[in-house]
């Protein structure tokens, strides 16, 4: 018994030894899954949909407590600074306004 | 799970929210209110979803009745939209540079000649139980499940380093991952560490948790561990380290993951510090995790009440239990001691005798008597939280 698990053994190194030495096998790779946020309807989904997918998914948007006008407004205005995203300041305006409305504490 | 279900279901759970919503006659604070909504990544089981590119997961917290979080269900935090998605491990080296007698490029067989070493430390994102903040700040919305109890093996960041050797007039050594930005604006995420933090024994560059390789998501094929410090240091799919000779003040470090500069590391709610340092250590923080939140049980009955608590990398003291909101408090049972990175569980046997609401409290003190404040604290990044948590049962 001893000597027959002692070959599955070797058996099982040897297979091992090899498929590591395959091609291909040196490689990691993983698919991630589309996950779809829908934004709440309201003037200026569309210009906020494209410009803040730029750089991240909505749920970035929707997963955030309800912010008063100045907050979101601060927000956008990181994205643009901080971060360069390439908002010009008629569609920050539009952006600002959709997330204060359709996000927003009512402030 | 399959993609497309999972597409379908998240999408099927948004448009459901926002028609209750709309019936309501208002859009929801939370589109996800009736739930939190799930999501399955590669080498993970479902966990809560808190975005999805980059990907941001939380675990659910009766996953925290284990000692150790297994791989497929501890959290997921990246900043850069580009993850790795692809290694290939003939190609990827560990690259040392800066200011250094040598530079070094090691494969992951070079990494492994290191002597090995492996301990079990509990990781927690900076932003941990953000949503919790009052008042609310903004940044990712966590729960309580942005954490988990990992035993990470890998080798000595000094002993790297030693091997590099670290020039006179270094000052930090910063760490870049296999991450990148999905516009040229947006600041790589680089995180550094003073030399003299960077070259402590426990620093580890961890090729395994819990055995096995790093999932992807958690920073496969190497990351960085820095026990008792936050998450944010912990640098997943580490590729280069480079020894500075200033004071390393990039984006992540300087103005992110910053902490006011006092003892309690907060201010007033809705006040700006004045002066701020680099999150650091993390705060003594104790949770009850059986039974869960809002659970039902029998009067009359034994309840094991059970869970964690741990601190930045020192040793728990004692845990103390209240079951009636903090009038009376016990002291509970320690679990097994894995060591002063790891959380422990603790343990209170009760038995109601009264129907009703109860309250359940748990208060820990770790070895040089850090604990638990009954008032939340407040910062403006949402750091640091670990007031004492309570829950509420019902005993019918």
């Amino acid at each position: 018994m001893k000597q027959i698990l002692m070959i599955a053994a070797i058996i099982i190194v040897m297979t091992a030894g090899l498929a590591s030495s395959g091609p291909g096998d040196s490689i990691k790779s993983i698919d991630l899954p589309d996950v779809k946020t829908v934004l709440a309807d309201g003037p200026g989904k569309d210009t906020s949909e494209k410009f803040c997918n730029l750089c991240h998914s909505l749920d970035y948007i929707t997963m955030q407590p309800r912010f008063s006008r100045v907050q979101w407004t601060g927000t956008v205005n990181k994205m643009i600074k901080t971060f360069g995203a390439p908002i010009s300041d008629e569609d920050a305006k539009v952006i600002i306004n959709y997330l204060a409305t359709a996000y927003g504490n009512g402030k | 799970m399959t993609i497309r279900d999972l597409t379908r279901r998240d999408f099927l759970k948004t448009t459901g929210a926002i028609t209750a919503a709309a019936a309501l006659g208002g859009l929801p604070t939370d589109l996800f209110a009736s739930g939190p909504r799930m999501a399955t990544f590669p080498e993970k089981r479902e966990l809560i979803l808190m975005t999805s590119r980059p990907p941001q997961l939380e675990t659910p917290m009766h996953i925290f009745k284990e000692l150790i979080t297994p791989n497929d269900a501890l959290f997921v935090r990246w900043h850069l939209a580009n993850i790795p998605t692809y290694v290939d491990m003939k190609e990827w080296r560990l690259k040392i540079g800066g200011n250094v007698e040598k530079e070094l490029q090691l494969s992951m067989d070079d990494l492994k000649g290191y002597e090995k070493i492996s301990y079990t430390a509990v990781i927690q994102c900076a932003g941990n139980s953000r949503s919790f903040f009052e008042p609310r700040v903004a940044g990712g919305q966590w729960g309580h499940g942005a954490m988990g109890n990992v035993t990470w093996t890998g080798v000595r960041l000094k002993d790297i380093m030693q091997k590099a050797g670290i020039k006179a007039g270094s000052v930090d050594l910063a760490f870049n991952g296999l991450d990148s930005a999905p516009l040229p604006k947006v600041p790589d995420f680089v995180k550094s560490l003073p030399v003299d933090k960077a070259l402590e024994d426990d620093i580890m560059v961890a090729f395994e948790m819990n055995g096995k390789p790093l999932t992807m998501l958690n920073g496969f094929p190497a990351r960085l561990i820095v026990p008792g410090w936050y998450a944010t240091y912990w640098v997943k799919s580490l590729s280069d380290i480079t020894v500075t000779t200033k004071v390393f003040e990039e984006f992540w470090m300087k103005p992110a993951y910053r902490i006011p500069d006092n003892d309690c590391g907060c201010v007033p709610p809705g006040a700006t510090p004045k002066k701020t340092v680099p999150i650091n250590k993390m705060t003594t923080r104790s949770f009850v995790i059986n039974p869960s939140d809002g659970t039902t049980l029998s009067k009359g009955k034994l309840i094991e009440l059970m869970g964690i608590a741990f601190s930045g990398g020192h040793s728990i003291r004692d845990v103390i239990v209240s079951v009636d909101g903090g009038k009376t408090w016990g002291e509970a049972k320690l679990g097994q001691d894995k060591g002063k990175y790891s959380w422990i569980q603790w343990f209170y046997p009760w038995k109601p005798e009264m129907t009703g609401s109860y309250t359940i409290m748990c208060r820990a003190t770790n070895a040089i008597g850090d604990s638990q404040a009954i008032e939340k604290l407040w910062n403006p990044a949402g750091y640091l939280l670990n007031s004492v948590e309570k829950i509420t049962i019902t005993i019918s």
